[in-house]
C-alpha cells in the first residue's frame, strides 16, 4: 500500500470536469491497474464457478466416478480459495484507489483556499467548499473504486456470454440482450424514486438541522421557556418527515419485490430453455444446473453496470464543483518587477485619507461614520479586492512589493478574525518563533485568567473555530496571537469590544508597552483605550481632521467629545 | 472549561427494556412484517427444489409437458414471492419509520429538559454528536439494516430448514463452515466498531478542519497561516488514513476467512452427497437441491454478518440517546405560588466543579422596577451571579427566591413569566421568522401580537422589506440575519415572555459598534417597566442605573448608587474615573 497523503497533491487540470477525472485518473493508473486486474480474476472465478459445479454433478455424481468427483470437488475449492484471495486484494486497491482520490481532492482544496485567502470568501460561499469536504470527496473516490470492479464486469459478462453462446446461440443471445434489457425496464421507476427520497433526505436535513439547534439554543430556549413550543414544532416536522419516509417505502417495496421478479424470470426464462434442451438431449442435467448458476450470476456483472453509470454521474457534478474552485485565481497578484521592502523604521502613509503613523509609535484612529474604520484597517493592510498605491511604507506603496513581504511587515488583527483548532500554544504562536512572546502576549492581552483556567494551559486542545471560549476570551486569544506575531506594523480593529471595563483597562495600560518601539494601529471608540495611545487621529467621511492627544481632542473638538463619550445617547 | 464529564449512556438491559417496550406499542405492525417475510421466503425456497426434480426427470427421460408444468409452477412461486416481498417490504419500512419518529422525538423531548449546567459540563460536543451522529446512524440502522438484518435471519433459518429437508446428512457439510465462521466473527466485531467510530470520526475532523480554514480564510491570509493550515489539513488526512488502514486490515483478515466459510460447506455437500449417490442411499435430485440449498445459505448468512457491526454501531447510537434520559433533574416543582414579584438571593453559594465555588454567600435583594447594575472584573461571577438569579441553575447553599417561592420550584412555563434571561448569544433557530418568535410567545399568540413585539423593538421595518416577511426562513442555512437584527429578534420575544424581571448578561457586547445605537433604543423600549438586573462592561448603564453592585471574587464588593460609590473612593471609583475623564 502506498503511503498517505502525497507530499505534494500536484497541479491539477481543472479546465473541464473530464479533464479532471482522467488527471486523476492518470495520476494512480497503478492502483487502478492493479485493481482492475484482481476485479477480473475476481469475477472470472465466480462466472466459472456455476460450470465446474454442473461438470462435477455430470461427469462425477450422475456417472458415478468417484475420481472425477474428488478432482472437481478440489478444482471447485481451489477456484473458491482464488476468489477469496482475489476479492481481498481487489478489495484493498479498491479502498486505496477511494483514499488517493478522496485525499488528493481533500488537499487540493485546502491548498488553493489558502493561496487564495481574502479572496476567497468573496468568490464563493463556504457552503461550495464544504460540499466538497462533506461530499465531494467521496463522490470522486467512488468513481475510482467502482471502475476496477466495473472491468471485472465487463470482462466476465462477456466470459459467461461466450460459454452459453458455444452450448447454444438462443441462450447466448437471451443472456447478451436480456440482461441490458432487463435494466431498462427497472428504469422508468428509478426517477420517481429518487425524487421521492431526495424530498424524504430534504425533510431528514432539516429535521437534523432543527434537533441540532437545541445545542446551540437551548440556554436561549431556557432563558424565555420555549422549550415545549420547540418541541411541539419538532414532533410537527419529525411526522411529516415519517409520511414522506413512508412515501419513499411505497415505491420502494415495488422496487425490492421488481429486483426479485425480473431477475427471477430471467432465471425462468432460462431454465425452461435449458431444460427443453436436456429433454432432447441437446445438454446434459449437469449443464441445466450451470444454466440456472448463470443466469443468477449475471445479476452481479449487471448490478455493478449500473452502480458505475450512477457514480459515473455523481463524480462529474463533484468534479465540477472542484474545478469551479481550482479556477479561482487570488485578486491581487505580486508584481512583475516587485520592490525591496523598506528598512526597518519606516513611516506608515495612507494618502487617501492623511493619516500618517511614525514609526515605533502608537496611534488609535476614531472615525465618524463609524464603519469607515474597517475600510481604513482593510486598506492599510492591503486586504482590498483592489488593493491602492495610496498606501505606503517609508515611501514604499504596498502594492509595489511581494504580497508576502507585506503579510510579513503588516498585520491586520479584525473584529472578524478566526481561532483555529488545535494546541492552543501553537495557534497563538503564528509564525513558530514566538517562545517567550506568547506568555508575554497573553499577559498583555490580559488573559492569564484563561490560560490558568485551562488544565492543560498552552497544551490545551482548541475547538472548532474556538468555540469552547466565550466571546470576550477569544477576543482576548486573537489579540494574544496579533501580538505574538510581533510585526513591524500592527493593525488592530476593535481589540477589545467584546471585554469589561476592568480588563479593557489592563489591556490599554499594556498594550503601549508591549508595542514598544513597533508601529500599531488601533481603530477604537473606547476612552480607556484612547487615552492611552500615543496620538488620536479622528477621521470624518474618510479624511483626517484632527490629530492629538484624547485630551486634547476632548476638549477640541465637540463632535469627536460626542462621539467618544456617547452622552448624547446614554441608555435611560 | 474545566475537566469534562460526559452524559450518561444507556446500559444492556435499560436498551433491552426500551426494545421491547418499542415492540409492544406497534403488536399489529410488527408481526404482519415478520409473517410476510417468512412466506416470502418459503416461496424463495421452491426454486432449488424444482430445479432438482427436474434435473432428476431429464435424467430418468422425462416429456416436454412434464418439463413446462414444473417450470409453470416455478414461474407461480416466483409471482407470489414477488408480491409478499412488496408488503412485507412495504410493512417493515412503515413499521421502521413509526419506530424512529418516536426514538428521535423522545430523545428531542429529553434533551430539552437537559439542566444546561450537564450540557455545558458535558461540553456541546457530546450533546452535539448524540443530535446529529447518533440520530442518522440509528436512523440508517431502523430504516436499512434492522429490516435486511431480519429478512436475513429469516431466509437462512426457512433455507437450512429446507436444506435439511433433503436429508439429515447436509448437516456435516454445513458444520464445516461454522468454526471459521464463528472465530473470524468474534475477532472482527470486538475491534470492528471503535475502528469505523474513529474512521467516521477523522472524516469529521476533516471537514472542520477544511471549514474553519475556509470560514477563517481571510485570516489565514492576513497572518500568513497558509503553511500551518495546509499542515493541518494533511495531519487529519495521515490520522484518516491510519483509521482506514486498521480497518482495512480487520477487513483483510475477516472476508476471506469468510469466504472460506462459505466455501467449505458447499463442496462438502457436493462431495459428500456423491458419495451417498453411489452408496445408493440418495437420488440425483437430492444432490442437486443441497447442494443449491447450500449455496443459497451463503447469501443470507453473509449478510447476517456483515450487517452485524451496523446493528452493533446503532444499539450503542441507541445507547446514547437514551442515556439522555437518564441524566437527573435539577429542578424540583413544588407547587407553591409566589405572592409577588421581588428577586432576593440570600447566601448563595455556588460551583460548577464540586469543592471550586465561583459565588461565595451573596446577598442581594432587587426592588420591583429597580434598574441594577452589576460590574466586575471577568471571571468575578457577574454571569454566573446572574444565571442563578434568572433560575437557571440551582443554588448550591442559599436561596433565591421570587415572591417568596424558590425559583427552581416553579414550572420551567411559570418561571418564564418571572425572570427571563438574555445574553451576548442571539441564537436563530432555523425555521421560518414567526417560529423563532413563537418559542416565546405564550399559547394563542396572533400575528398581531407577534409584529406587536417586532414594532415595540424598531424591528418591522426590515421584517416587511424580507422575501417572505414573517414566514422567511431564517437559521443556519437560511437568509442570514445581520448580528443586530438576530438581537433585536432576541429582545422581541421577550416581549411576548411578558416576564416581570429581566437579567441581561452583555446582551449588546458583541454587537457591531455601528448599530449599538439603534438596538439600544430597541432594548430601551423592551426594559420598559420591568425590574431589570443588567451586567456590563460599558459604564454607560452603570451610570444611568439605580443601583450598581460591584461583583469581585464572588462577592458583592460595592452595592449602592452610582454617585454613592464614587463617593466612596472604591475600585468602582477609580474605574470610572479612568474611563470617563481621560
Amino acid at each position: 500500500m502506498i503511503a498517505l497523503p502525497l507530499a505534494h497533491p500536484g497541479t491539477a487540470d481543472h479546465r473541464t470536469p473530464l479533464r479532471f477525472l482522467w488527471w486523476m485518473a492518470r495520476g494512480q493508473w497503478r492502483t487502478l491497474a492493479g485493481g482492475m486486474a484482481f476485479g477480473i480474476v475476481w469475477m472470472s472465478c465466480q462466472a466459472v464457478l456455476p460450470a465446474v459445479l454442473g461438470r462435477a454433478i455430470d461427469r462425477g455424481v450422475a456417472a458415478r466416478d468417484t475420481s472425477a468427483l474428488v478432482a472437481f470437488a478440489g478444482l471447485m475449492l481451489a477456484i473458491g480459495l482464488l476468489q477469496a484471495f482475489t476479492g481481498i486484494m481487489r478489495h484493498r486497491f479498491a479502498v486505496t484507489n477511494w483514499l488517493v482520490a478522496a485525499y488528493r481532492t481533500v488537499q487540493l482544496t485546502g491548498r488553493h483556499a489558502t493561496h487564495l485567502g481574502g479572496t476567497l470568501p468573496r468568490k464563493v460561499s463556504t457552503g461550495e467548499v464544504v460540499a466538497i469536504g462533506n461530499s465531494d470527496i467521496s463522490h470522486l473516490g467512488q468513481v475510482m473504486d467502482v471502475s476496477a470492479r466495473f472491468s471485472g464486469a465487463i470482462v466476465s459478462f462477456v466470459l459467461v456470454a461466450v460459454i452459453l453462446l458455444q452450448t447454444s446461440t438462443t441462450l447466448g443471445l437471451l443472456v447478451l440482450l436480456g440482461v441490458p434489457g432487463l435494466m431498462l425496464l427497472i428504469g422508468p421507476l428509478l426517477s420517481p424514486l429518487q425524487r421521492r427520497s431526495a424530498a424524504q433526505r430534504q425533510l431528514l436535513g432539516d429535521l437534523s438541522n432543527t434537533a441540532t439547534d437545541i445545542v446551540g439554543g437551548l440556554r436561549v430556549l431556557r432563558g424565555i421557556g420555549g422549550e415545549q413550543v420547540f418541541l411541539d414544532r419538532y414532533k410537527r416536522e419529525s411526522q411529516a418527515t415519517r409520511r414522506a419516509g413512508v412515501e419513499v417505502a411505497r415505491l420502494q417495496s415495488v422496487l425490492d419485490a421488481l429486483q426479485v421478479f425480473l431477475p427471477g424470470l430471467f432465471v425462468v426464462a432460462v431454465v425452461w430453455l435449458g431444460a427443453r434442451y436436456a429433454v432432447e438431449g441437446r445438454i446434459s442435467a449437469g449443464d441445466l444446473v450451470a444454466f440456472y448458476g448463470y443466469s443468477a450470476f449475471l445479476m452481479i456483472p449487471l448490478r455493478t453496470a449500473t452502480e458505475f453509470a450512477n457514480k459515473f454521474i455523481r463524480a462529474k457534478v463533484s468534479a465540477t464543483r472542484v474545478c469551479r474552485l481550482l479556477a479561482i485565481e487570488p485578486d491581487t497578484h505580486d508584481p512583475a518587477e516587485p520592490a525591496d521592502p523598506p528598512a526597518t523604521g519606516a513611516d506608515l502613509l495612507d494618502a487617501r485619507s492623511g493619516l500618517r503613523v511614525p514609526a515605533g509609535r502608537m496611534v488609535a484612529v476614531v472615525t465618524e461614520p463609524s464603519e469607515d474604520a474597517v475600510r481604513l484597517a482593510d486598506r492599510l493592510g492591503m486586504c482590498d479586492p483592489e488593493p491602492t498605491a495610496e498606501v505606503s511604507l517609508g515611501g514604499v506603496p504596498l502594492t509595489a512589493m511581494r504580497r508576502a513581504d507585506v503579510r510579513r511587515l503588516v498585520v491586520v488583527s479584525d473584529t472578524g478574525a478566526a481561532l483555529f483548532s488545535g494546541r492552543l500554544g501553537d495557534r497563538l504562536d503564528t509564525t513558530g518563533e514566538g517562545g517567550d512572546r506568547v506568555v508575554e502576549a497573553l499577559r498583555t492581552a490580559s488573559a492569564e485568567d484563561i490560560l490558568q483556567a485551562l488544565p492543560d494551559g498552552l497544551d490545551t486542545q482548541v475547538t472548532e473555530r474556538g468555540r469552547s471560549f466565550s466571546g470576550g476570551q477569544r477576543q482576548r486569544l486573537v489579540l494574544a496571537r496579533a501580538l505574538t506575531a510581533d510585526p513591524e506594523v500592527l493593525v488592530l480593529v476593535e481589540p477589545t469590544s467584546a471585554v469589561d471595563a476592568h480588563t479593557e483597562a489592563r489591556v490599554a495600560a499594556r498594550l503601549r508597552q508591549a508595542r514598544a518601539g513597533r508601529t500599531t494601529v488601533v481603530t477604537t471608540s473606547s476612552p480607556l483605550l484612547l487615552d492611552a495611545v500615543d496620538e488620536v487621529a479622528f477621521l470624518r467621511d474618510g479624511v483626517v481632521v484632527a490629530t492629538g492627544t484624547h485630551a486634547d481632542l476632548l476638549r477640541s473638538e465637540p463632535a469627536y467629545r460626542a462621539l467618544v463619550t456617547r452622552e448624547a445617547v446614554a441608555t435611560s | 472549561m474545566s475537566a469534562r464529564t460526559t452524559l450518561p449512556v444507556a446500559d444492556g438491559p435499560a436498551l433491552r427494556r426500551y426494545a421491547v417496550d418499542l415492540a409492544r406499542r406497534h403488536p399489529r405492525l410488527l408481526w404482519s412484517a415478520l409473517g410476510l417475510h417468512v412466506l416470502a421466503a418459503v416461496a424463495g425456497l421452491a426454486a432449488p427444489r424444482l430445479l432438482g426434480n427436474l434435473v432428476e426427470a431429464v435424467e430418468d427421460g422425462t416429456t416436454t409437458q412434464h418439463v413446462d408444468r414444473i417450470i409453470l409452477l416455478l414461474a407461480g412461486f416466483l409471482v407470489v414471492q414477488t408480491l409478499l416481498t412488496r408488503f412485507a417490504r412495504l410493512v417493515s419500512q412503515v413499521l421502521g419509520e413509526q419506530v424512529l419518529a418516536e426514538l428521535r422525538e423522545d430523545f428531542v423531548g429529553n434533551a430539552l429538559a437537559l439542566p444546561v449546567g450537564t450540557v455545558e459540563s458535558a461540553g456541546s460536543g457530546d450533546l452535539l454528536t448524540r443530535t446529529s451522529r447518533d440520530v442518522d446512524q440509528l436512523g440508517w440502522s431502523v430504516r436499512w439494516a434492522l429490516p435486511e438484518w431480519t429478512i436475513a435471519v429469516v431466509t437462512a433459518v426457512l433455507t437450512f430448514a429446507a436444506a435439511l429437508s433433503v436429508g439429515w446428512w447436509v448437516v456435516l457439510p454445513c458444520l464445516l463452515g461454522v468454526p471459521p465462521l464463528v472465530v473470524g466473527l468474534r475477532w472482527y466485531l470486538a475491534r470492528a466498531k471503535d475502528g469505523y467510530l474513529r474512521e467516521s470520526a477523522s472524516y469529521s475532523q476533516i471537514n472542520a478542519t477544511l471549514t474553519e480554514t475556509v470560514e477563517g480564510a481571510r485570516t489565514v491570509e492576513a497572518l500568513g497561516l497558509g503553511r500551518e493550515r495546509v499542515a493541518a489539513i494533511d495531519d487529519d488526512v495521515r490520522e484518516s488514513f491510519a483509521a482506514e488502514r486498521y480497518t482495512l486490515r480487520l477487513r483483510t483478515v475477516f472476508f476471506p476467512s469468510m469466504e472460506i466459510s462459505y466455501l467449505l460447506p458447499v463442496v462438502a455437500t457436493l462431495l459428500l452427497g456423491g458419495y451417498l449417490y453411489t452408496q445408493g442411499s440418495v437420488s440425483l435430485g437430492d444432490v442437486t437441491t443441497a447442494t443449491l440449498y447450500v449455496q443459497m445459505l451463503i447469501d443470507p448468512v453473509d449478510r447476517i454478518v456483515s450487517i452485524l457491526d451496523e446493528l452493533q454501531m446503532g444499539a450503542a447510537s441507541l445507547a446514547r440517546l437514551l442515556g439522555v434520559a437518564q441524566v437527573p433533574d435539577d429542578r424540583e416543582v413544588s407547587g407553591r405560588e409566589p405572592t409577588g414579584e421581588d428577586l432576593v438571593a440570600s447566601d448563595v453559594r455556588f460551583s460548577y466543579v464540586e469543592g471550586r465555588d465561583v459565588l461565595h454567600g451573596v446577598d442581594l435583594e432587587v426592588g420591583v422596577g429597580e434598574r441594577l447594575a452589576m460590574v466586575g472584573p471577568s471571571g468575578a461571577g457577574k454571569s454566573t451571579l446572574g444565571r442563578l438569579l434568572a433560575g437557571i441553575h440551582p443554588p448550591r447553599t442559599g436561596a433565591v427566591t421570587v415572591g417568596g417561592v424558590g425559583l427552581v420550584e416553579l414550572p420551567l412555563g411559570d418561571l418564564r413569566g418571572h425572570v427571563a434571561l438574555v445574553t451576548q448569544e442571539h441564537h436563530v433557530f432555523v425555521g421560518t421568522l414567526r417560529e423563532n418568535l413563537a418559542l416565546a410567545a405564550p399559547p394563542g399568540a396572533t400575528d398581531d401580537d407577534v409584529r406587536g413585539a417586532l414594532d415595540a423593538v424598531d424591528a418591522l421595518d426590515w421584517v416587511d422589506v424580507l422575501p417572505d416577511g414573517l414566514d422567511t426562513v431564517v437559521g443556519s442555512g437560511g437568509h442570514t440575519l445581520t448580528d443586530a437584527q438576530a438581537q433585536q429578534v432576541a429582545l422581541a420575544r421577550l416581549v411576548l415572555a411578558d416576564p416581570h424581571t429581566l437579567v441581561l448578561d452583555e446582551a449588546t457586547s458583541l454587537i457591531d459598534p455601528r448599530a449599538a445605537r439603534h438596538l439600544e433604543r430597541s432594548l430601551a423600549a423592551v426594559l420598559e417597566g420591568r425590574t431589570v438586573i443588567a451586567i456590563a462592561h460599558r459604564l454607560f448603564s452603570a451610570h444611568d442605573a439605580d443601583r450598581v453592585a460591584v461583583v469581585e471574587d464572588g462577592k458583592v464588593a460595592e452595592l449602592g448608587s452610582h454617585d454613592e460609590l464614587v463617593a466612596a473612593g472604591g475600585s468602582y471609583a477609580a474605574l470610572w474615573r479612568s474611563w470617563h475623564t481621560g
